[in-house]
């Protein structure tokens, strides 16, 4: 899908820990989650709700919610270089600048009672190290309408000085991926960028993802519980269940002949467009509680494969074909 | 369920000619109207007992508003919607009561649909109650009853809704819907919140109680492949206009209006199946404050003629029970 599939590693991630310390407990909402990020490359993370993949993105942000969350253990390696290890000011540098972020509801992204062209003054002179005030005005504006045109924004010139209200979702969307790009940040994550738009503006949505990706090179993480976005937007997709990730690989492998049960089993409850309406699969139970994890494998309680050794040790990652793993007992290795 | 189509006797719900315009106004003490917000602009379809009708459309197309208005939650600026025959805004006292408890509806969010301080027993009870059902003990039985039918456990009735997750609380939902033995419920995006796994789970459901009790369900959805799984018919809505009515698997098979096939192309399939024509929109919905003369849709339509935006197309019928309003099919 991309030229440069095989570009270099810009992020990498090793086995990130990121729990909520609570008088009740300890919630290990993200435990043990490895993968890597290519130049170029969108890979997609999906699970559902609660499997933790926002709180990995977060953690990767070093914003994490306040409540006792915290990283324990793992690296994220941003260019070799792990953030983990950074102090909040160096964070204050790599946000924005090396590492954006696109959220799902644009408008808590933006604020109600700056218009447009402010917000994105604020982030076009934060990207340049610039003091707020002493810049000249005229110049950041016409970077601002710069900055709205490459995100398809029509007469932008008249929309820098308007107020988030008086957007659609769609256009705010496309404002808030604005300011995001607005450093030429080498990653971006998109946490459901478009789960709250309209089919046909998601649809434009992604197209503009996908546009501004080929030209700038930056690889996005691309969070989404929909398959149908992963089908369109990703090159790999990472499937993530009770903290972890549970199969990794390229995403037409993964719809053809996915390995692990949970993701085998995921596709099958999907809805389709096409051949028969009968009652549809689904997967029966819940999943475990982040706060008393089995010791063996996290889905073998709705497993339908389950053998006792699902249940006496967690099976460890398999690697079941070229960029393909799978942590199932019953994977075939490649 | 997907019988095939009788078409003899009167259906369940009758909707003829609906139109409902929110006037804007401005000022407090001398109000003046700025204009009108069509939000439903004359649309008429049956519902026939027993049976599904999917109403799709974006944000703004009026599916919504609807729905309120089969629910007796909004009068229709112009128009009538029947229940058996019968015309159902202007009821009053009992027989405003005895429609409620024949249509119900379940609503998208099960987190704001269930009152928290309430166990769910007494929430499922509630329009027993008000309805003068029967006496404690029948009603106890009945919300057992109920429980079970959607899935749950009958002891369940005693907990809070913050004790269940989000597909149980839908479920708790539905229970209370059902509870007077509805005809028709309408479902307002009744499993988008839900994650896929759930999603099965209770779209299975929604299909067994269907098939056991006979209700009817007025499905309001976005996503094309629920509608498709759920609906024996498919209403698909334009900016308060009905642009296409098809029964669902002749619609599926064969997509006529632009905008719908600009709706199905917009869907994200993990397995691009048959390579459609793909049709992106350009642009957003216009304003219903101000929506585009002629054809509504032919400010986006890729298939535009000079004479859209003068003559408003008609609903026609291309195919048997297949209607659709577009100038390309006159």
């Amino acid at each position: 899908m991309t030229p440069d599939a095989k570009g270099e590693t810009v992020l990498e991630v090793r086995d990130l820990h990121t729990h909520f310390f609570l008088r009740r407990g300890v919630v290990k909402a993200v435990d043990g989650v490895s993968f890597s990020l290519r130049r170029g490359e969108v890979l997609g993370l999906v699970g559902e709700s609660g499997c933790g993949k926002s709180l990995t993105a977060l953690s990767l942000m070093r914003l994490l919610p306040k409540g006792g969350a915290q990283t324990i253990k793992g690296e994220v390696l941003l260019g070799g270089e792990n953030i983990l290890e950074c102090t909040p000011a160096e964070m204050r540098e790599i946000r924005g600048r090396r590492i954006s972020m696109v959220l799902q509801d644009p408008q808590t992204s933006l604020n109600p009672v700056f218009a447009i062209g402010d917000q994105l003054r604020e982030a076009l002179l934060r990207r340049k190290r610039a003091p707020l005030t002493r810049a000249p005005h005229a110049e950041v504006m016409k970077e601002a309408v710069a900055a709205l045109r490459r995100v398809e924004i029509a007469a932008p010139e008249q929309r820098i000085s308007q107020y988030p209200h008086q957007m659609s979702g769609g256009m705010k969307q496309r404002v808030v991926g604005a300011i995001a790009i607005s450093g030429e940040p080498g990653v971006l994550i998109a946490d459901e960028p478009t789960t709250a738009l309209d089919v046909t503006i998601q649809l434009q949505y992604l197209k503009l993802l996908k546009r501004l990706q080929a030209e700038t090179g930056m690889a996005i993480l691309f969070i989404t519980h929909d398959f149908g976005v992963v089908g369109r937007m990703c090159d790999r997709v990472a499937v993530m269940y009770a903290g972890r990730i549970v199969e990794c690989g390229p995403v037409r492998r993964i719809f053809e002949a996915p390995q692990h049960p949970y993701t085998r089993a995921l596709i099958a409850s999907v809805p389709k467009m096409t051949g028969p309406v009968g009652r549809l699969t689904t997967i029966e139970g819940q999943p475990p509680s982040l706060m008393d994890l089995p010791v063996g494998c996290r889905f073998a309680s709705r497993c339908s494969l389950v053998e006792q050794r699902c249940l006496d040790a967690y099976p460890g990652t398999v690697r079941v074909g070229d960029e393909h793993t799978a942590d199932c007992w019953k994977a075939t290795p490649a | 369920m997907s019988a095939p189509l009788q078409d003899q006797g009167p259906p369940l719900l009758r909707v003829e000619g609906v139109r409902k315009y929110f006037a804007l106004t401005k000022g407090i003490l001398f109000t003046r109207t700025l204009g009108h917000i069509k939000a439903v602009d004359d649309v008429s379809f049956d519902i026939r007992a027993g049976e599904t009708l999917g109403l799709v459309g974006e944000s703004g197309c009026g599916k919504t508003t609807t729905s309120r208005m089969i629910l007796n939650l909004e009068e229709p600026t112009e128009g009538r919607i029947l229940l058996e025959g019968e015309a159902i805004h202007g009821l009053q006292g009992d027989a405003l009561r005895a429609y409620r408890t024949k249509v119900q509806a379940v609503f998208q969010d099960p987190w704001s649909s269930l009152n928290p301080r309430m166990k769910v027993g007494r929430t499922i009870a509630e329009s027993l109650i008000v309805n003068a059902w029967g006496d404690r003990a029948a009603i106890d039985e009945r919300v057992r009853e109920l429980l079970v039918q959607v899935g749950l456990r009958p002891e369940q009735a005693q907990q809070y809704p913050h004790e269940f997750s989000g597909g149980q609380r839908q479920r708790v939902a539905l229970a209370a819907a059902l509870a007077s033995r509805p005809r028709l419920i309408v479902l307002d995006e009744p499993v988008s919140a839900l994650d896929v796994s759930i999603r099965a789970q209770m779209m299975n459901l929604l299909k067994d109680i269907q098939a056991k009790d006979d209700v009817a369900y007025l499905l309001v959805a976005h996503d094309l492949a629920t509608v498709r799984h759920m609906a024996d018919h498919t209403v698909v809505m334009y900016l308060g206009k009905i642009v296409e009515r098809a029964p669902t698997a002749a619609l599926f098979d064969d997509v006529r209006h632009p905008y719908t096939k600009a709706l199905f192309s917009a869907v994200l399939e993990a397995w691009p199946g048959q390579a459609a024509e793909e049709i992106e929109l350009k642009g957003e919905v216009p304003s219903p404050l101000d929506p585009p003369s002629g054809c509504r849709f032919h400010t986006r339509c890729p298939y535009v003629m000079p004479h859209c935006s003068q003559r408003e197309p008609a609903l026609r019928e291309v195919s048997p029970d297949h209607f659709v309003a577009c100038h390309l099919f006159e």
